[in-house]
């Protein structure tokens, strides 16, 4: 192999100067600005953060852009498919308003009804207008998933911090005091939630707020009995940081994975138990909607009218999906261990 | 090489799943078997139905819910049962009873016929049954509903425990006159009293044998006596959700059953029993919601029939000024456009109610007309403009221009679905009307309801017996299912003179009925009739026969058999 | 170790004391009577009626009498059956739940735990996508639909399983997949974000550097140190799976625990709400303490007692 000569010259000693070795190359960012770097160079997160951004709009404006009101009947037009302009002449996507018999039929709903107008998403068997309800119902399954998720927050994570922390006696009340929160059946809660205030969506709202920050609580306290034991939790310690500071900067940052993950979990979960209170009909009062109770409606005539459990599934799915997504990326960005 | 052991694994899950894939296979196979010996066995007479809720209650005198009754119909008798045709028709009794000049005295002639455990049937075996059913020990809820104000003696047991007074059961108008006779004294006339002994209330039970199994009687199929067409099997008590019927040799009438096995099983959900039906894992559904009924639509094994069941908005008069006012209220009862509801929200063959007692229901004993062949089908209609023209008036004479009720109902699927429909069509066309909708769970919208806290209310009302007055009766001032504060002297009259006077006057007694049901809606709109409910189930082509009833229990399958 | 066991069995013992407590008194405050037939019962017979089952004492009376025979073992008789003991309500309703219930965690669990430890191995790749989405839309879709979609297009249109009913292990296919979503939506992304976390640390790059197998290092180091979270999560939710899923039950005609609950709630069944409250709550409790002593056994560097010195 033939080595390519170098001279000499070209080589100069460095200079040995103190000060520069501790000079730092890249710009000095706190923890919430280098969290952010590391989440906008994840392309799926921030996708995933304009869908939502993009549903939460909709979930605000959508109940007004066709005219109908979310309560509004029509039953000469009731259970027609969707149908959009333009998009109707597309063969291949389902929005030309025909319908499936069971016996494999096509026939045209709204020719057979004589309807001029156009149901975007259809309409259901009171003949309310489907894109209206979805994104009315999409306004109450967010406020529903927020809503959890800011209870895990706020009141799961402190609790579980507080109690994992300071451990011993105070560990073992506030511990107690969740398995007999936990013990009482919510079901029990929630019937005289609804007849002790009046039945709808503030009653489920006291009632998730009872028990839906307990998982949470129990994971972080779980996570903290591992981490307050560690060799840098011992260090901070040592040095003198008080309980605070060692929360704050040496334990949350080091909580955020989980309790990232775990809020993703507990949203669907709130919104699928306001479903599961509408499925034994202890939910939301006649005639409003969540996405929850759309596709228990929806599920009931699936093999009719396919197209009214789809639709809502699909935003439920799309919804889980991009929370997830954001859910990821924030947590990867946030745990201080892949710092670069 | 970690690829490789990545692979590895992967096709280790891949091999995984493929045999659990083959256990699925295997699971299948003997599936099919078992279907194939379950299509010879049907052959031999044996079918399965299914069921939505497993059985209560086997002991026929505490008994209260529909499915308790079918079984307890086709395992036991009373003196009398219902065929097909809803009529009348020898059980334990033989032949037609004698009944005194002025009807309160009936004398049922017994036939030979055996409980399981070889014992005749007596006429004591009544007598007890009957004297238990009425104990306040016993806290039947169906003894005194049935026997109150019917057979002599009763109101007047119930009234002495409720005021913790002492009783006597033998004061109760039930004797035997020997082994074979049966004499029951009635507090007035029942014309229907016939097909009141169809009811399992009134049933025969064993004393030695209830009384030697004591708290356990009726527990499993061990613990009861049967004289009926079958005997249950295989009943672990009311949390199983398997039981069978097998023939009882011993029935009287063992000749007319052709069955030999009615197996049971327990599925709640509708689809899911659609599901079920389609593999051919049962040949008769449960009742089927109106969510699925538009599936089978023109479909032959379909099986439709009107239940005598009226769902209607009972106005409470107790405390809102708006629904004191006669107008009101009939505004409220014309602006519901009940064509589309039944067509279009219920769609299950439902019919439109414009009436408070059913149709295909009673038919007059003498004249064999239907009961509303007198009043027709077409009181207090949905009708706009009156609807219109009596809110104008109502408010007027109320002084204001709105109206806000509260619209009590049931967390079902249906309730919700008629409730978001009602509160809509009045608030469209009552202007100024609000509704507030209120579902509740079953248990405390019935105790709202006794306390009269409800301004509408969506109630169901089904017959215990095959005659007008078990509609009639409940709208009398203070009556114990009126409970809305409803109250007219002539109506109450008309009531009176019904069970009374007229008692053994057919045509005259259902013209004073009819008279009253048209003063209850056309003049008064007390209450605002929706619908009439319909009953859906799949039966199998195979089936002949195949026998429901309209009160009490819901079939028989003395008459059934398999093509 | 004995004497943190002793302590905490005695504040179990309380614990579920409290909790029968105010179920108890909750309960009673729900309005409406046990009665089926309460539309047609006349006032004077209702009052019969509620004389007779001791509904109209004080309710601290009542409470009174419900806690003595509770100490003697009784736990009652249901309303809605004639004559059936809660404790045989109980113990006949809660086999087919706790089967499969144990079924669906068993499944979920074991192939949760593989998605996530082969996402989090294979993190950002479509890999760590196609597990993601797999869990997600477990967690996603409710499980009615799950099931019912289960139910119909492999029991009606495959005819594979059978659709409904509870008889043999065959029976049991369709609702255990439903209801093992769930454990392994939740499982797989526990063990995955853990697992990223976990193969950061010092020992795993130590466990790599002695050329410990990859097979070695994702499930005899990693995998270990993920499961705290997953545990904590799991713990309760093998009792709510094992005591009964009233949609799956429901759907799948099996006569479970859980469909009895909540109808016994809706009817105001007292006995039988309370005896499954304290089923329910013992095992939540035990299975808590387990959890907790689990902690001790799969890491010990933590301590839950004596721990402060």
């Amino acid at each position: 192999m033939e080595q390519e000569k170098i001279a000499k010259e070209m080589f100069s000693p460095a200079q040995l100067d103190s000060a520069k070795s501790e000079e730092i190359s890249k710009p000095s960012l706190n923890y919430w600005q280098d969290a952010w770097l590391r989440v906008k160079k994840n392309k799926g997160a921030i996708v995933s953060l304009v869908i939502i951004a993009i549903l939460t709009i909709m979930a605000l404006v959508g109940p007004h852009l066709t005219g109908h009101t979310y309560e509004e009947q029509n039953l000469q037009h009731n259970n027609l498919p969707p149908r959009i302009p333009v998009l109707e002449n597309v063969s291949w996507l389902p929005f030309d308003g025909n319908l499936t018999r069971k016996n494999g039929d096509v026939y045209n709903a709204y020719e057979q009804k004589n309807v001029e107008e156009y149901y975007w998403f259809g309409t259901d068997s009171l003949g309310r207008d489907l894109f209206t309800r979805l994104w009315k119902g999409t306004q109450v399954s967010l406020y529903i998933a927020f809503l959890a998720a800011a209870i895990d927050m706020i009141i799961g994570v402190i609790y579980g911090a507080i109690s994992g922390f300071v451990g011993g006696r105070t560990d073992n009340i506030m511990q107690r005091v969740i398995e007999i929160l936990s013990g009482i059946p919510n079901l029990v809660v929630v019937i005289l939630m609804t007849i002790l205030l009046d039945p709808g969506i503030l009653s489920i709202t006291l009632a998730l707020t009872i028990t839906g920050w307990i998982t949470m609580a129990r994971v972080i306290r779980a996570q903290v009995l591992k981490l307050k034991n560690q060799e840098y939790v011992l260090a901070a310690r040592t040095l003198g940081l008080s309980n605070g500071k060692i929360i704050s900067k040496h334990l949350v940052p080091n909580l955020a994975g989980v309790i990232i993950i775990n809020t993703m979990f507990t949203i669907p979960s709130a919104i699928f138990f306001e479903a599961f209170l509408s499925f034994i009909g202890l939910g939301l009062q006649p005639p409003d909607a969540s996405l929850g109770t759309l596709i228990d409606e929806g599920f009931k005539v699936l093999q009719l009218y396919p197209y009214q459990m789809i639709i809502p599934a699909t935003v439920i799915s799309l919804i889980m999906i991009c929370f997830n997504m954001v859910a990821d990326g924030l947590r990867d960005a946030l745990d201080p261990k892949m710092r670069d | 090489m970690k690829k490789s052991k990545f692979f590895l694994l992967l096709s280790l899950m891949l091999v995984l799943s493929t045999f659990l894939a083959a256990c699925g296979g295997g699971g299948d196979n003997a599936g099919k078997d078992d279907n194939k010996k379950g299509a010879d066995e049907t052959a031999a007479q044996e079918i399965k139905m299914l069921e939505a809720q497993a059985i209560p209650n086997m002991d026929s005198v505490k008994s209260t819910d529909t499915i308790s009754f079918t079984t307890l119909n086709n395992v036991n008798e009373g003196l009398y049962r219902l065929d097909g045709n809803q009529e009348v028709v020898e059980g334990m009794a033989e032949g037609e009873p004698e009944i005194s000049e002025d009807g309160t005295v009936y004398t049922f002639k017994l036939r030979d016929a055996k409980w399981s455990n070889g014992e005749p049937v007596t006429a004591h075996d009544f007598v007890y049954a009957w004297q238990r059913a009425i104990d306040p020990e016993t806290a039947s809820e169906y003894g005194p509903y049935m026997m109150d104000g019917k057979i002599k003696g009763a109101a007047e047991i119930t009234a002495a425990a409720a005021e913790k007074k002492e009783y006597d059961l033998n004061t109760l108008g039930v004797k035997a006159i020997d082994d074979k006779t049966l004499e029951v004294t009635l507090e007035r006339p029942v014309p229907f009293f016939k097909s009141l002994m169809t009811f399992p209330t009134f049933y025969p039970q064993n004393q030695k044998f209830v009384e030697e199994q004591g708290e356990n009687y009726g527990v499993n199929s061990d613990s009861i006596l049967y004289n009926g067409p079958f005997v249950l099997a295989d009943w672990d008590g009311s949390t199983d959700s398997e039981w069978s019927y097998v023939k009882n040799a011993d029935y009287w009438d063992a000749d007319t059953v052709k069955l030999e096995k009615v197996t049971w099983n327990v599925l709640k959900e509708s689809q899911s029993a659609a599901n079920a039906f389609e593999t051919g894992e049962v040949d008769i559904t449960s009742k089927l919601s109106s969510d699925v009924v538009p599936q089978y639509e023109g479909d032959p094994r379909l099986v439709k029939w009107l239940e005598p069941t009226i769902f209607w908005l009972k106005m409470n008069q107790k405390e809102s000024d708006a629904l004191k006012n006669v107008n009101i209220r009939k505004a409220i009862a014309q602006a519901i456009n009940k064509e589309d509801f039944v067509n279009s929200v219920l769609n299950n063959g439902s019919i439109v109610a414009n009436y408070a007692v059913p149709n295909e229901f009673v038919k007059n004993d003498e004249t064999g007309e239907d009961f509303r062949a007198i009043n027709g089908n077409e009181l207090l209609p949905y009708n706009l403009d009156e609807a219109k023209k009596a809110w104008e008036a109502g408010l007027a004479e109320l002084g204001t221009d709105s109206v806000e009720l509260r619209y009590l109902t049931d967390d079902t699927e249906t309730a919700k679905k008629s409730a978001e429909y009602v509160k809509n069509q009045l608030e469209t066309n009552l202007p100024g009307m609000k509704i507030n909708v209120e579902s509740v769970p079953f248990s405390v919208r019935i105790d709202r309801q006794n306390k009269q806290d409800y301004d509408l209310q969506m109630h169901g009302w089904g017959p215990d017996y095959l005659d007008p007055m078990t509609f009639s009766d409940l709208w009398l001032t203070g009556g114990g299912n009126n409970k809305m504060d409803y109250s007219n002297k002539k109506y109450d009259q008309l009531i009176e003179e019904a069970q009374t006077t007229l008692a053994q006057k057919p045509v005259e007694r259902y013209e004073a009925l009819a008279e009253a049901e048209r003063i209850l809606l056309e003049e008064d709109a007390a209450i605002a009739p929706l619908y009439q409910r319909s009953s859906n189930l799949l039966v199998n082509e195979k089936v002949e026969n195949f026998t429901y009833h309209l009160v009490g229990p819901e079939y028989s399958f003395k008459w059934t058999s398999v093509k | 170790m004995a004497k943190y066991l002793t302590q905490r069995i005695i504040y179990m013992v309380v614990t579920l004391f409290l909790i029968a407590s105010f179920t108890f008194f909750l309960m009673k405050i729900i309005p409406g009577t046990p009665f089926s037939n309460a539309d047609k019962l006349s006032d004077t017979q209702l009052s019969i009626m509620i004389d007779k089952y001791g509904l109209d004492d004080p309710v601290p009376v009542q409470y009174a009498n419900y806690m003595m025979n509770l100490l003697k073992g009784d736990l009652g008789v249901s309303f809605q059956f004639n004559n059936v003991g809660v404790t045989d309500i109980i113990i006949k309703s809660l086999g087919p739940s706790a089967t499969l219930g144990g079924l669906a965690i068993l499944f979920g669990t074991f192939f949760g735990v593989i998605l996530g430890v082969v996402a989090a191995l294979k993190q950002n790749t479509w890999v760590d996508y196609t597990s993601t989405f797999i869990a997600v839309l477990g967690k996603s879709i409710p499980s009615f639909v799950f099931a019912g979609l289960l139910q119909y297009y492999i029991g009606v249109k495959l005819g594979w399983f059978p659709v409904a009913f509870w008889r043999g292990p065959e029976y049991m296919v369709l609702p255990t997949i439903a209801l093992a979503m769930f454990p392994l939506a939740t499982a797989s992304r526990f063990v995955r974000t853990e697992m990223i976390e976990v193969m950061e640390s010092d020992y795993i790059t130590l466990a790599k550097a002695k050329g410990a197998s990859w097979f070695e290092i994702a499930f005899k180091h990693a995998l270990r140190n993920a499961l705290i979270p997953v545990i904590t999560v799991l713990g309760p939710l093998v009792v709510s799976l094992m005591t009964g899923s009233l949609v799956i039950e429901k759907i799948f005609g099996i006569p479970g625990i859980g469909e009895q609950f909540v109808k016994s709630i809706q009817v105001n069944d007292y006995p039988v709400i309370m005896g499954t409250t304290l089923l329910f709550a013992g095992l939540f409790v035990l299975v808590i303490l387990i959890v907790d002593l689990l902690y001790g056994v799969i890491d010990p560097r933590i301590r839950l007692a004596g721990g402060k010195k």
